[in-house]
């Protein structure tokens, strides 16, 4: 697909502490002062928002935001960007509601993947692939992609060996993979999960949910994820007949992958080659070319230099740009000035930190601020992104009915596809084209809601 | 819009309006930023922060 749809779910990690650092609430507990102005609102804490994304709690009381769909990737970094700070706006009030009580309690929303117990929670980016397609060849040509991506996407971290010996690496997510290829998430999860719900005409669409990346805070690292894998499955869609580059083990891999900061440790193939993982990436990088056009010669640039960055050790553009690095100086910085071990909680503190969505407290904005992280998007796109839904896919219409429904009072529900009243009796529009931005029905469920509202 | 951020100076078109002057206060913006940055990082570092990391826990979620 030239044109193609995508999305990007984010779990976020919550924690409700006392000045002191204890825990002053219960997830749970904090999840419900959190969503109190959502339910307020929607009566429900699953609702869709103006700008047609989906903010709801998940298992284990996570609150999550799934973007819109957009069909370019700087959309969607800006609704990503968006979508954090809708989160900060509920932590503020929540906080503010605190305060107000007298009560020693401040919520903190951690947009990183893994709490200090080892539990997993996933930033989960989805494409929409034609159906027509050969999706038994689409893994076995984007596993071993996805698994070298990490050395550019990764947003870095502190692993603890058996052996008691603390590492940075590219991908603390990586050890949280346990299958290549396979329907679960929560348990043995996957690196490709085969959720099958395209959201859309099933005749036409499937949905790709890949489960392996990282939560990036960096917009340039949020960009390189999407850009580049839209790229290689333009690449597999093609057709043509590309190098088999099948790993032997994929989970064995991706760890060892993660681990060598070098980039240059050799990588066992499924035909006896071996390759590292530059060199992957690298014939990734070489082979997109032919399906690459005017529009991608920035992404392409970019993820040069990502490589070059891992390939000479030259940090200097990588260590302000793409979160593994920003995070790898930030660490390793702090842990040498304080003599401390890499894996000691003050520094296991300080990449908590770096997550934490708040422009406040959060450390990325405060390096952004500085200069020392990436601030690409200008500030009123951002903004725009909170409250206008992407134009050139079927959220503009979600987004309009959702905003016009808002204004006027009136009741509705909605979903990916399908857009309603809840009034008895009301016909529901459906819309199982993702790219449409017209629709006569919408227009007359716009006229309804305005006349109801009026 | 333009990007031109993402590969970052030295690669725009117009380098060669830059004025070094101003280069040379960016400089000294920047490192007057890191001692304040410091200064921030370590607070993070110095406050309650093993009490924090315990704190962190929740279910699973995905």
């Amino acid at each position: 697909m030239r044109r193609r749809v995508g999305g990007l779910e984010t779990e976020l990690g919550l924690v409700c502490v006392r000045a002191d650092g204890s825990r002053a609430l219960e997830p749970e507990a904090a999840a419900r002062e959190l969503f109190r102005p959502v339910v307020a609102m929607g009566r429900s804490s699953n609702v869709f928002l103006r700008n047609a994304a989906r903010l709801y709690l998940d298992v284990g009381s996570h609150p999550e935001y799934a973007t819109a769909e957009c069909d370019d990737w700087w959309d969607l970094v800006a609704q990503d960007r968006a979508g954090e700070r809708v989160l900060a706006d509920l932590v503020d009030q929540a906080n503010v509601a605190f305060r107000e009580r007298g009560e020693d309690a401040r919520i903190h929303l951690i947009k990183n993947n893994e709490d200090s117990a080892g539990n997993s929670f996933g930033s989960h980016e989805n494409y929409l692939v034609d159906r027509r397609g050969e999706f038994t060849r689409l893994p076995q040509h984007l596993l071993p992609f996805l698994v070298t991506r990490q050395i550019i996407t990764g947003s870095g971290g502190v692993v603890t060996e058996e052996g008691g010996a603390a590492r940075f690496v590219f991908s603390r997510r990586s050890d949280q993979m346990w299958e290549a290829v396979s329907s679960a998430t929560t348990r043995t999860r996957p690196i490709i999960n085969t959720r099958d719900e395209p959201h859309g005409d099933p005749t036409r669409f499937r949905r790709l949910h890949v489960i392996v990346g990282d939560s990036t805070m960096s917009e340039v690292s949020t960009h390189l994820r999407f850009a580049t894998t839209d790229l290689v499955l333009r690449l597999i869609e093609s057709g043509r007949s590309l190098d088999d580059l099948r790993l032997q083990d994929p989970i064995t891999a991706i760890r060892a992958v993660s681990r060598d900061l070098t980039g240059q440790a050799p990588v066992a193939l499924e035909d006896g080659r071996t390759l590292t993982a530059l060199e992957i990436q690298r014939r990734f990088r070489a082979q997109v070319e032919r399906v690459a056009d005017d529009a991608d010669a920035e992404v392409l640039e970019t993820w040069d230099r990502a490589l070059d960055a891992v390939e000479t050790g030259d940090r200097s553009w990588a260590a302000t740009h793409l979160d593994w690095a920003i995070k790898e100086r930030l660490l390793t910085g702090a842990a040498q000035r304080h003599g401390l071990a890499l894996d000691s909680p003050q520094i296991q503190r300080l990449e908590m930190a770096y997550h934490d969505i708040d422009r406040g407290a959060g450390l990325f904005f405060a390096l952004q601020r500085r200069g020392q992280a990436p601030s690409i998007l200008p500030e009123e796109r951002i903004e725009a992104a909170r409250t206008t839904a992407p134009t050139t896919t079927r959220a503009h219409l979600r987004g309009q009915v959702v905003t016009a429904a808002q204004e006027a009072g009136v009741d509705h529900v909605v979903d990916w596809t399908t857009l309603r009243l809840s009034r008895q009796g009301a016909m529901p529009v459906q819309i199982l084209d993702p790219f449409e931005t017209e629709n006569a029905a919408v227009e007359r469920l716009l006229a309804e809601i305005r006349a109801a509202g009026a | 819009m333009t990007q031109q951020f993402v590969t970052g100076p030295g690669h725009g078109e117009d380098d060669s309006a830059e004025d070094p002057t101003a280069q040379g206060g960016q400089t000294f913006a920047s490192v007057q930023g890191s001692d304040d940055l410091l200064d921030e990082i370590d607070a993070v570092l110095e406050t309650n922060a093993e009490t924090f990391v315990r704190s962190f826990v929740q279910k699973g979620g995905e």
